[in-house]
């Protein structure tokens, strides 16, 4: 992962006109990968997604003279039409629902992306093989498509998106139609291709799960917008947007875990010293036996009633629903201790009358 | 044997050979319906691919083309064929150089049958997943190769079985014709059979096209199943 963008994509605009509207699909976006990222891009359907991905490879134009598509240092929108498909083939893309040949066997689908790449029928049979072997369907060469599981037809895919050594891989919601555990192989192979062939990915994706599993950055589409972006840990430690808590509740489950939390005769039944308080916490401060540390220190235990922790890029991420007692004073110099060790405290409700 | 047949369709062995015989019949027929195929089906193979790349949601989409293709299209397949027979004679004349026999039908049974097939292979062709079309246009590739290798290749199961069904309608088209001057087995079955009251020349005349339709069905269905592999 280096700082050099490989996509920069500046002021873009698709607006469809319709006969009673516009849609603004995607509305003034900016967005700059760098070479080696695995960019994950989450909104639910209709966001402008898809349609913003598409512009990298100009599938779709943006409709405004101000947007800058830039992939590699060529400003794309300045070639013309026989330049650009060249450009293209050094841009894969792998698709929802595939999108192979029914006509044509698994080699032959791989094969159809080498037409133009110069190789003689030789060369283009080995180079088959050889992204067959990768993808692991090798003894699947002469099957066609029907005969596969979802699975294999993404594999295929991926096969057919990487025989031209692109720099960049485009996965429009490649795992969406997949079960759990095929999902989770899918991104494990694009982990895996990032990493040997320093494959630079575009993930879009409504699936916050598959955003955890292999992204280091991320963006949140709403409306066209980006609305929130940063690196995979920051944005999900310390979410900003009420949508990007959303997401990331789809995965952690802490806020909807609340409403029962809140139900428990503890938490109703709150004493003077005592308070309801989320921490957060990333890598380091969880080496600290935290606990430990604030009843010996203040002489204040905790009761965890939910906690969640996630390996996020190697690094713990944990969210715990703590109730703390103690008296109100060693409560809050519990409170502040915790702070000024880089624990995120959320005071959620507190027994103290009149609040804290 | 021979007794048998001279008993059982003394008209059709009579009339089985000589110029305007059965066996000539037969090949004039064919004759039609191959030349028909052939040209027709090209001409209205490239109206139907434009057709699709020039439609709003086509790969080179562009109004104006679509919309004047469009209504041609649909002019001359709203023209019923046993008028056109008659009103393209200056055009047969001019082109073919005559206006009779499995020759002069050639032009109206051309224009008659390529928009017919246009539609069918636009509503073949437009059945084609947008996505696969999609992949092809992410891997670099333009028009002319997304035409050849993508949409004739993928839809290439169901235009063999339009093509049979526009086959076996350019068949009709040639008795249609037959009725007018063009010769044939439709012009034996009417004019030799019915209207001379020779019953056994109807019969098997309209057998011997049956014949040739049930071949050509078969043909095109074993073909198309074979390599369809959805």
């Amino acid at each position: 992962m280096s700082d050099q963008p490989i996509i920069e994509l500046k002021n873009i605009d698709v607006i469809f006109k319709e006969p009673e509207r516009e849609v603004r699909a995607v509305d003034d976006v900016q967005l700059s990968i760098n070479k080696g990222d695995i960019f994950g891009i989450v909104g639910y359907s209709g966001a402008g997604k898809s349609t913003l991905v598409r512009v990298i490879n100009l599938l779709q134009r943006p409709t405004n003279q101000a947007a800058v598509v830039k992939v590699n240092g060529a400003d794309l929108l300045k070639l013309n039409a026989k330049e650009l498909r060249t450009k293209r083939r050094k841009i894969g893309m792998i698709f929802q629902h595939f999108n192979l040949m029914n006509a044509l066997t698994i080699a032959d689908n791989v094969d159809f992306a080498l037409k133009k790449s110069g190789l003689s029928k030789v060369e283009r049979q080995q180079r088959v093989a050889e992204l067959l072997e990768l993808v692991g369907l090798a003894d699947k060469s002469h099957d066609y498509p029907s005969q596969l599981s979802g699975g294999q037809k993404q594999r295929v895919g991926i096969a057919r998106a990487l025989a031209n050594r692109p720099d960049i891989l485009i996965s429009d919601e490649a795992t969406s139609a997949l079960d759990p555990k095929t999902t989770a192989s899918i991104l494990g192979l694009l982990a895996d291709l990032n990493r040997k062939l320093g494959l630079t990915i575009v993930l879009i994706t409504h699936e916050m799960d598959a955003v955890k599993q292999i992204c280091n950055r991320v963006a949140v589409m709403d409306a066209g917008k980006v609305i929130e972006e940063g690196d995979l840990l920051q944005v999900f430690s310390q979410p900003r947007a009420e949508l990007t808590k959303d997401f990331i509740d789809t995965t952690t489950h802490i806020q909807s875990s609340l409403a029962v939390v809140e139900q428990q005769a503890i938490v109703q039944n709150l004493q003077p010293g005592e308070v309801l308080v989320q921490l957060g916490y990333v890598g380091a401060a969880t080496d600290q036996p935290l606990i430990t540390t604030l009843y010996k220190q203040f002489n204040v235990s905790a009761n965890i009633l939910f906690g969640n922790l996630e390996i996020l890029q190697d690094t713990p991420v944990g969210q715990l629903l703590v109730v703390l007692s103690g008296t109100p004073k060693e409560t809050q110099q519990a409170l502040r201790f915790m702070q000024e060790n880089d624990v995120q405290v959320t005071v959620l409700k507190s027994g103290d009358k009149g609040g804290n | 044997m021979l007794n048998f047949l001279n008993q059982v369709m003394p008209n059709v062995v009579e009339n089985w050979s000589g110029d305007t015989g059965m066996v000539t019949g037969i090949w004039q027929t064919l004759y039609m319906t191959f030349w028909t195929t052939l040209i027709g089906g090209l001409i209205g193979l490239a109206l139907g691919v434009a057709l699709v790349i020039y439609d709003e949601q086509g790969i080179m989409a562009n109004k104006a083309v679509y919309s004047i293709l469009d209504k041609f299209v649909n002019v001359f397949r709203s023209i019923p064929f046993i008028i056109l027979l008659s009103v393209v004679f200056p055009i047969t004349q001019f082109i073919v150089g005559t206006t009779i026999g499995p020759k002069g039908a050639l032009v109206p049974l051309i224009i008659g049958t390529a928009p017919f097939y246009a539609r069918q292979v636009q509503n073949t062709l437009v059945q084609i997943d947008p996505g696969v079309i999609e992949s092809a246009e992410a891997l670099g590739y333009g028009p002319w190769t997304i035409i050849t290798k993508v949409y004739l290749r993928e839809g290439l199961p169901d235009l063999i079985r339009t093509s049979v069904l526009t086959i076996i309608s350019i068949i009709g088209l040639t008795a249609m014709a037959g009725a007018v001057g063009a010769g044939g087995l439709g012009y034996i079955a009417v004019s030799k059979g019915y209207q001379r009251y020779q019953n056994d020349i109807t019969i098997v005349a309209t057998l011997l096209i049956l014949v040739i339709v049930f071949i050509i069905q078969g043909l095109g269905d074993l073909w198309a199943k074979k390599i369809d592999h959805r």
